[in-house]
């Protein structure tokens, strides 16, 4: 049996996908994950999962967003006068960061 | 169990998930404070909805509905964050919302009539949601710190289509900036309530601060937002009204004047006993019976047996 496995680094943060493990069991599977998974990067918490209840969609089934021009959904399609709230700059980095990271796919 | 010693000891940021086993004092106020904040996101977004309607210009129009279906996702994320609390679940928080107990923010109880009040909800309001929102991306409860990562990515855009609406108000006719100032003068002293009371007047906030729910205090935030929002409203020509009476500290920053504030009104609003304010609850409760049958239908049509394209909302 295959098994997903999550990694969290720290308390807190998210738990992001690193891998899988072969395992008879749940018991089996959290401890090979600990032994594959979090020897040697940081980590606090491990998730396992069956792969078969993963379900799983892609984009030759689904158009998903931001293909087309929405460009108003964004936060610098709009010039405004003075300084912004340090929150809403932070926001639109962010915003600015990910249109960023689809151009490089 | 983790008892409450412990859970202050260690209340820092993001430190609790559902693997930890929280005492009932947490999780129920944890609970209530994403309740209310989810219901605040449903409520708000029910009175914005008619303005994708009332939008002058079709590039309002696509943006103001892409922010709308954006409230409604921040609803559906705090919900889900909420739930993980095992206190109250999902239809609970709905039903309640519907009935008229679940409690939500002051500003959503004022119906929302023209276009000139639009951004005193999307430029002043959400302004003063996000100030409030990004401190929470450090709250204990994981899920509720996880669920503001995700809004406040979006909400950078709300602000400045807010803004960008009320300067398009602002540089318009005579006309258009007169009823845009009478507009801000009615709806000021609400948004300065959306901090809530002082922090001596307030209920819940010593607990909530103390176990790491709530990471600044109402005063805080309300000072940090007028210091933000005073320079911005001038600089786009409105006038700050007399009342309630703002200070002018040396340093620049600004306090306000508590007892300038209508607090009769706001506590009542706070009960949902506001006449104004049952109109909007049950505005959302007809709508919600309205298209009952759709939801009726996707249920029954669950799991779908036959290839129907899933459409992502985009
Ligand atoms: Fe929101
Ligand atoms: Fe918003």
């Amino acid at each position: 049996m295959i098994w997903e496995v999550f990694r969290q680094a720290k308390t807190g943060e998210y738990h992001t996908h690193c891998g899988n493990v072969h395992a008879p069991d749940r018991e089996m599977a959290k401890q090979f994950a600990a032994i594959q998974h979090g020897r040697r990067k940081p980590t606090n918490s491990l998730w396992v999962v069956p792969r078969e209840e993963i379900g799983e969609i892609g984009s030759d089934e689904v158009a998903f967003g931001g293909t087309t021009d929405k460009s108003y959904r964004w936060a610098t399609a709009y010039n405004t006068t003075g300084t912004d709230a340090r929150e809403v700059v932070e926001s639109e980095d962010e915003q600015v960061t990910a249109e960023k990271q689809r151009g490089d796919d | 169990m983790m008892d409450l010693g412990t859970v202050k000891e260690r209340a820092g940021p993001r430190e609790f998930s559902p693997a930890d086993d929280l005492p009932r004092e947490y999780r129920e106020a944890a609970t209530r404070m994403i309740e209310f904040h989810a219901n605040s996101e449903i409520m708000g977004a029910y009175l914005e909805r008619p303005f994708i309607r009332q939008s002058p210009s079709i590039d309002r129009k696509l943006a103001f509905s892409a922010k709308v279906q954006d409230e409604i996702g921040h609803g559906q994320l705090l919900y889900r964050a909420a739930e993980s609390l095992g206190v109250k679940t999902r239809e609970e928080m709905l039903d309640d919302l519907a009935n008229g107990d679940g409690k939500f923010l002051n500003c959503f109880h004022y119906p929302l009539e023209s276009w000139v009040e639009v951004p005193m909800i999307s430029f002043f309001v959400d302004g003063a949601a996000m100030r409030r929102q990004a401190t929470l991306r450090r709250t204990s409860w994981e899920p509720y710190a996880h669920a503001m990562d995700k809004v406040c990515f979006e909400e950078g855009f709300h602000v400045k289509h807010g803004e960008d609406i009320l300067k398009e108000l602002m540089t318009g006719s005579r006309k258009e900036q007169q009823m845009t100032q009478e507009a801000f003068e009615e709806w000021w002293p609400r948004i300065i309530q959306f901090f809530g009371p002082t922090d001596d007047k307030s209920t819940h906030h010593d607990f909530a601060s103390s176990v790491g729910l709530k990471q600044q205090s109402n005063d805080d935030l309300r000072n940090a937002f007028l210091d933000q929002y005073i320079p911005k409203a001038r600089k786009y020509g409105l006038e700050i009204p007399d009342e309630p009476r703002i200070r002018e500290r040396d340093d620049g920053t600004y306090a306000v004047e508590e007892d300038d504030l209508d607090w009769d009104e706001f506590f009542t609003i706070a009960k949902n006993e506001y006449e104004p304010g049952l109109g909007q609850i049950n505005g959302r409760k007809h709508a919600q019976e309205a298209v009952d049958w759709v939801r009726e239908t996707i249920e029954r049509d669950t799991p779908a047996a036959s290839g129907h394209e899933p459409q992502a909302a985009d």
